[in-house]
């Protein structure tokens, strides 16, 4: 199997997949990266802080 | 003026929380670590000059907590927590499965990549602001996110370096990629 002439435009090696075939951007798998990982935590941004910790942090204001 | 330190604390507890879980890798570990963050930070904060870089100095807190409690025990924790948002998504099925596999490879990443790429990407953090929060060169910091993003694409996408001769080895994460991942592709010629 001969290797695919690696592109100039491309930022990651390229392989020949048989047949061809379409080979994701590095700058499209970052914008789904972005995408994804946004998706994993944001929702921890949102959430309430534990009133465990509210807690310790005002009882050691107070001293 | 300067807000309270205590003040300061309740206001960077969500990135702690993020940067925590990033470490962590699950939920309850991650509260536990925000948890002893906080302690450390409540007793040691005649040590805290006001007015300096408070946010570095209570990421770096967080940090120096995670590594003194791997040291003290192996870290034995389940690396299968993904969020339960990601399942109860209305995104397409396909979509589900894809972000799966990127919360299972994020597990998978060196520590300080996974803490570096999570803090860059969802609080916008500067290369310079992540260097202060881990006490490394800037340098370092553009290392450790340029490496997690590598890494990741070289993991979802299957993309491995080729052995004179062979196909691309598929790797075992590997999963059907998202139609939205595929638009701006290349086509490589027969």
């Amino acid at each position: 199997m001969t290797r695919r002439k690696q592109s100039t435009a491309s930022v990651l090696p390229v392989s020949q997949r048989k047949g061809g075939g379409e080979v994701p951007s590095l700058a499209a798998f970052n914008d789904w990266l972005q995408r994804g990982l946004h998706q994993l935590f944001d929702a921890v941004v949102r959430e309430p802080i534990p009133e465990e910790v509210l807690r310790l942090i005002e009882e050691d204001r107070k001293k | 003026m300067y807000a309270s330190f205590h003040d300061q604390v309740i206001a960077i507890l969500p990135k702690l929380r993020v940067q925590a879980l990033a470490l962590a890798r699950n939920r309850a570990a991650a509260e536990d670590l925000v948890q002893d963050a906080v302690c450390n930070a409540l007793s040691g904060q005649n040590s805290f000059v006001p007015g300096s870089n408070f946010a570095a100095w209570m990421h770096r807190i967080l940090r120096n907590r995670f590594i003194s409690n791997l040291r003290k025990r192996r870290d034995t924790t389940d690396i299968d927590d993904v969020p339960a948002s990601v399942f109860a998504s209305e995104a397409p099925h396909e979509d589900r499965l894809a972000l799966k596999e990127l919360a299972k490879a994020m597990v998978r990443l060196p520590a300080d990549q996974r803490e570096a790429l999570v803090m860059v990407v969802i609080h916008g953090t500067s290369y310079e602001a992540l260097a202060d929060a881990t006490g490394c060169a800037v340098g370092t910091a553009k290392s450790r996110v340029f490496r997690a993003r590598r890494q990741l694409a070289a993991w979802l996408l299957g993309e491995q370096p080729d052995i004179v001769g062979a196909a691309p080895r598929r790797d075992r994460l590997h999963r059907p990629i998202p139609r939205e991942m595929v638009v701006g592709t290349m086509r490589s010629p027969l």
